[in-house]
C-alpha cells in the first residue's frame, strides 16, 4: 500500500513538472513563463517530501528532515525570486529597455 | 531502478528543454527557464540520493535550492543596474 503511494506520488510530481516545463517553453510573454516557473515550487517538492516520509521506516530521520527543509526552502525562496525577477521586467518594460 | 531513480531521471530529462531555451530566449526569459531548471535539479538531487540509498546526499539539494537562488539574484541585480542612470 505504501510502495503503491509513493509510486504515486512521484507520478504526479513527474507529471506536474513537465506540465510546468511547457508552460515555460511555451510560454508567450516573461510573465506567462514565470508564472508556470513559480508553479514548478508549489506542489512538486512537498509531493516529494510525502513520497520519502512514506518511504522511511521512521519519520524522524535525516532524509524527511532534509526533504521538508527543501520543499520549505524552495517554496518561499522561488516565490521571492519570482517576484524579483516579475519586478525588474516591469521596470525595464516601462523604461523601454529590451527584456 | 526504483521509483525514486525514475522520477529523478525524468526530472533530469526535463532540463533539456528548459537548457535549450536559456540558450535561445530573450535574457530575461532564460533567466526564468534558469529559475525554473534549478528548482527542477534541486528536487532531481533529493529524488536521486534516495534512489540511491545515499541519504546524506539530501543535503545536497538543500545546498543547491540556497545557492541557485542567490545566483539567480546576482542576475536580477545585474538587470537593475542596467536601470540605474
Amino acid at each position: 500500500m505504501r510502495t503503491a503511494a509513493v509510486d504515486v506520488l512521484l507520478a504526479v510530481t513527474v507529471a506536474s513538472e513537465a506540465l510546468c516545463v511547457l508552460g515555460v517553453f511555451a510560454g508567450a510573454t516573461v510573465y506567462d513563463r514565470l508564472h508556470y516557473a513559480g508553479a514548478t515550487t508549489s506542489v512538486p517538492p512537498f509531493l516529494v517530501f510525502l513520497a520519502i516520509l512514506l518511504k522511511q521506516p521512521h519519520p524522524y530521520t535525516n532524509p524527511v528532515w532534509n526533504a521538508l527543509f527543501v520543499a520549505v526552502a524552495l517554496f518561499f525562496l522561488n516565490g521571492v525570486l519570482t517576484h524579483a525577477i516579475a519586478r525588474v521586467a516591469r521596470q525595464r518594460e516601462a523604461n523601454d529597455l529590451e527584456l | 531502478m526504483n521509483a525514486f531513480l525514475w522520477a529523478g531521471t525524468a526530472l533530469v530529462a526535463l532540463e533539456l528543454p528548459l537548457l535549450l531555451l536559456a540558450t535561445r530566449a530573450p535574457r530575461l526569459d532564460a533567466l526564468v527557464a534558469v529559475e525554473a531548471g534549478a528548482s527542477i535539479w534541486t528536487l532531481a538531487l533529493v529524488l536521486l540520493s534516495q534512489g540511491f540509498h545515499r541519504s546524506a546526499y539530501t543535503v545536497l539539494g538543500l545546498a543547491a535550492a540556497v545557492l541557485s537562488f542567490a545566483g539567480s539574484m546576482v542576475f536580477v541585480r545585474f538587470f537593475e543596474r542596467e536601470l540605474d542612470p
